[in-house]
C-alpha cells in the first residue's frame, strides 16, 4: 500500500515538474509515467533483487533513459524532455535534507555517512544515464554507417 | 542567404535553444547542420553554457564572425521542442531570412504558464513530493500552501535580477521559516517532510541532468560549469536553511 502511494506520489511530483518546465498534453503524461516506472523499478531492486540502494538507482536510472531515448524518438523531441523530469524522484533531496540537518546539529558522523550516501546515490544515477545514453550514440552512428555503406554499394551496382 | 544574415539568424536560434535548456552537442549540432544545409563552406562554432561563438566562410575564402552570450536561463521544453521543428525545417525548406526571424519570434513570444497556474503546479509538486517522501495528508497539505507561497517568491525574484545564490537562499529560508510556523500551529505535522516537498521545487534538476548528458558528449567544460551550478544551488538551499534552523530552532553549530 505504501509502494502504491509512494508510485502514485511519484507520478503526481514528475507531472508537476514537467509543467514547471512548461511541457505540455501527451509529452507531459509521459514524461510524468516516466517518473512513476522509474521509481517503481527502483522499488521492484530494492524488494527483490539487492538491497543495494546504489545498485537500485543505477537501474532504474537506465530504465528511465531507455524510456526517455524511445519516446523522444516517437515523439520527434529532444531527449532531455523525458529524462529530466523521470529522474526528478530519484534526485536525493530527502537525502540533501538530512545531511544539512547534521551538519546544522553538529552530528559530524551522521552528516559524513549520509553525505556518502547522498553523493553514491547521485554517482550511480549519473553513471546509469551515461551507460544507456552511450550505447544509444554508439548504436546510432553504427546505423548511419550502415546506411552510407549501403547507400554507397547501390549507387556502384 | 548572405553570410552575414546566415549568422545572424543561427545565432539567434542557438541563443534561444540555449536559454529553453538544450545540450550544448544539440546546440553546436544544430547550428552546423542548418549552415550545412544552407551551403555555407566552412562552419566553426564552439558553444559553453553563457557564451556561443560562430564563424562562417564566404564562398571566396573571407570569413565572418559572432559571438553571443547568454546571461539567463528559462527552461521551457515546450519551446525548445518547438525550436527544434524550427532547425530541421529550415534545413529541408531553407527559407528566407526574414522567415526565420519571424519563426523564432513567433515561438519566443509564446507565453508559459500565467502566475495563478504556476501556483497551483508549484502546490501539486510540493504536496506530492511530500507525501512521496513520507509524509501524511496534513504535511501534503501544508507543503502545498508553502509550494504556492515559493511560486510567488521566485517570481519576484524573476523581476529583480539578483544573483541566483542569493535568491536560493532566501527561498530556502523562506521554506524552512514557514514549516516552523506551520508546524507551531499545527502540531500534526512534521517538519522535515514538509521541507523535503518544498526543497525538491528549488533542487537544480535540469543542471544536473544537463551536466551529465555535456560530459558524456565530451563537453567538459560546459559540463563542469552546470555541475557548479548545481552544487552551488545546493549549498544555498543549505545555507537558507541552517540559517533559519540556527535563529528559530535553537540548535548546534
Amino acid at each position: 500500500m505504501t509502494y502504491a502511494i509512494q508510485i502514485l506520489a511519484a507520478f503526481f511530483g514528475s507531472m508537476g515538474f514537467s509543467l514547471i518546465y512548461n511541457t505540455r498534453r501527451t509529452k507531459m503524461l509521459i514524461s510524468a509515467l516516466g517518473g512513476a516506472i522509474g521509481w517503481g523499478v527502483y522499488l521492484l531492486v530494492t524488494n527483490f533483487i539487492s538491497d543495494s540502494v546504489p545498485l537500485a538507482y543505477f537501474i532504474a536510472a537506465m530504465c528511465i533513459t531507455v524510456y526517455a531515448e524511445i519516446f523522444a524518438r516517437i515523439k520527434k523531441t529532444p531527449t532531455t524532455t523525458f529524462l529530466v523530469v523521470g529522474i526528478i524522484p530519484m534526485i536525493p533531496g530527502s537525502a540533501l535534507y538530512y545531511t544539512m540537518n547534521y551538519a546544522f546539529q553538529n552530528d559530524l558522523q551522521s552528516f559524513f555517512d549520509t553525505g556518502v550516501y547522498t553523493l553514491k546515490a547521485a554517482l550511480s544515477l549519473a553513471v546509469g544515464i551515461i551507460v544507456v545514453s552511450t550505447a544509444v550514440h554508439l548504436a546510432t552512428a553504427g546505423i548511419r554507417m550502415i546506411k552510407k555503406r549501403t547507400n554507397k554499394s547501390m549507387t556502384e551496382e | 542567404m548572405q553570410t552575414e544574415k546566415l549568422l545572424k539568424c543561427v545565432l539567434d536560434l542557438g541563443e534561444q535553444m540555449l536559454i529553453c535548456g538544450a545540450e550544448i552537442s544539440r546546440v553546436e549540432d544544430t547550428i552546423k547542420r542548418v549552415t550545412a544545409a544552407y551551403g555555407c563552406p566552412g562552419t566553426d562554432v564552439f558553444v559553453i553554457t553563457s557564451v556561443i561563438f560562430l564563424s562562417l566562410e564566404n564562398e571566396d575564402g573571407t570569413c565572418v564572425t559572432g559571438n553571443r552570450r547568454v546571461t539567463k536561463y528559462d527552461t521551457n521544453l515546450d519551446k525548445l521542442h518547438a525550436y527544434n521543428d524550427l532547425s530541421r525545417k529550415i534545413c529541408r525548406t531553407l527559407p528566407d531570412e526574414s522567415d526565420v526571424e519571424e519563426e523564432i519570434a513567433k515561438i519566443k513570444a509564446q507565453k508559459p504558464y500565467p502566475l495563478p497556474v504556476g501556483c497551483a503546479i508549484y502546490a501539486l509538486t510540493a504536496g506530492a513530493f511530500a507525501v512521496f517522501f513520507g509524509g501524511g495528508w496534513r504535511d501534503a497539505i501544508a507543503a502545498a500552501v508553502i509550494g504556492a507561497i515559493i511560486r510567488i517568491i521566485v517570481y519576484f525574484q524573476s523581476k529583480t535580477k539578483v544573483n541566483m545564490v542569493f535568491n536560493n537562499v532566501v527561498s530556502s529560508a523562506v521554506l524552512t521559516l514557514l514549516a516552523f510556523l506551520t508546524v507551531k500551529a499545527f502540531p500534526g505535522c512534521e517538519a522535515s517532510k514538509i521541507i523535503i516537498g518544498g526543497i525538491m521545487l528549488l533542487m537544480p534538476g535540469v543542471a544536473l541532468t544537463n551536466s551529465i548528458r555535456d560530459v558524456i558528449s565530451g563537453d567538459i567544460v560546459s559540463g563542469m560549469l552546470r555541475f557548479a551550478e548545481a552544487m552551488i544551488i545546493a549549498l544555498a538551499i543549505a545555507a537558507g536553511y541552517i540559517l533559519v534552523s540556527v535563529v528559530f530552532g535553537g540548535g548546534a553549530i
